[in-house]
């Protein structure tokens, strides 16, 4: 199930998780979640297909961040829209999931 | 004023329905990008809150969505055939370091809902609970 959500890239001790349904909401947050297994020392959130994160897909979201943290791993995102930006700011997720550019996960391959 | 109507069985799935529907609709009436995102954001927890709450593990029972549309504003109804609820909290919810282990990780939606939309209100009684958001067009859109 979770390959239906996530798409997943290794390289070092970095893994980034492509997310690959466009709705990060009620229907597709189990899948999501399913999702969060072995994360890496870096992991990154790829929101680039993402078009939509409603309260009960950030729930999911926040599986992640729990993980990383009792792993000591470091969670970023990629790719999210200022919208979603936005949204993240508003209920402090940004602060659990910084955002990190492309030439700065570039340094890790 | 134009109305469109959108009844749907209390099922997550659904949503994605409504959500589509005020979509569309925003851009009828000439809302802005960042806008619309808006409206499907709120119009999304309003439904998830009607499901969930309004006519929980029912799935036969309808949430019904009511778009106003006028030369002012773009008001959605969310209606549920719930017993009603008390008092309703808008206040600012965010993610707290304390509640991650705990998993309690919901009740963003009212907050969001406030904070997106330019009003809201809630009318309850034991034969269900209306959610009216409203979005006012101000300088961004040409009705």
């Amino acid at each position: 199930m979770s390959d239906a959500v996530i798409r997943r890239e290794e390289f070092g001790d970095v893994v980034v998780l492509h997310i690959t349904t466009t709705s990060i909401d009620a229907v597709s947050a189990t899948a999501i979640e399913a999702a969060c297994v072995n994360m890496r020392p870096i992991t990154v959130l790829d929101f680039a297909d993402v078009a939509f994160i409603n309260s009960a897909g950030i729930s999911a979201l926040l599986k992640f961040v729990v993980s990383a943290r009792k792993s000591g791993f470091k969670l970023f995102a990629t790719h999210v829209s200022l919208h979603h930006q936005k949204i993240f700011k508003m209920v402090e997720m940004s602060r659990f999931m910084p955002s990190i550019e492309d030439q700065d996960l570039a340094t890790y391959r | 004023m134009q109305r469109v109507f959108v009844n749907i069985p209390s099922n997550p799935i659904f949503e994605r329905v409504v959500r589509a529907s005020a979509a569309e609709l925003g851009q009828a009436v000439g809302l802005q990008p960042e806008r619309i995102e808006d409206l499907k954001l709120a119009v999304s927890e309003a439904i998830n809150n009607a499901i969930d709450h309004g006519n929980p593990q029912q799935q036969h029972k309808l949430i019904e969505v009511t778009f106003l549309l006028d030369t002012e504003k773009i008001e959605v109804r969310i209606s549920d055939q719930g017993q009603g609820v008390g008092r309703v909290d808008f206040s600012r919810k965010v993610v707290e370091e304390q509640n991650l282990e705990s998993g309690m990780h919901r009740g963003f939606g009212m907050y969001l809902i406030s904070a997106l939309v330019d009003d809201c209100e809630i009318n309850s009684s034991q034969s269900g609970t209306t959610l009216t958001l409203r979005l006012y067009y101000h300088k961004d859109t040409t009705p």
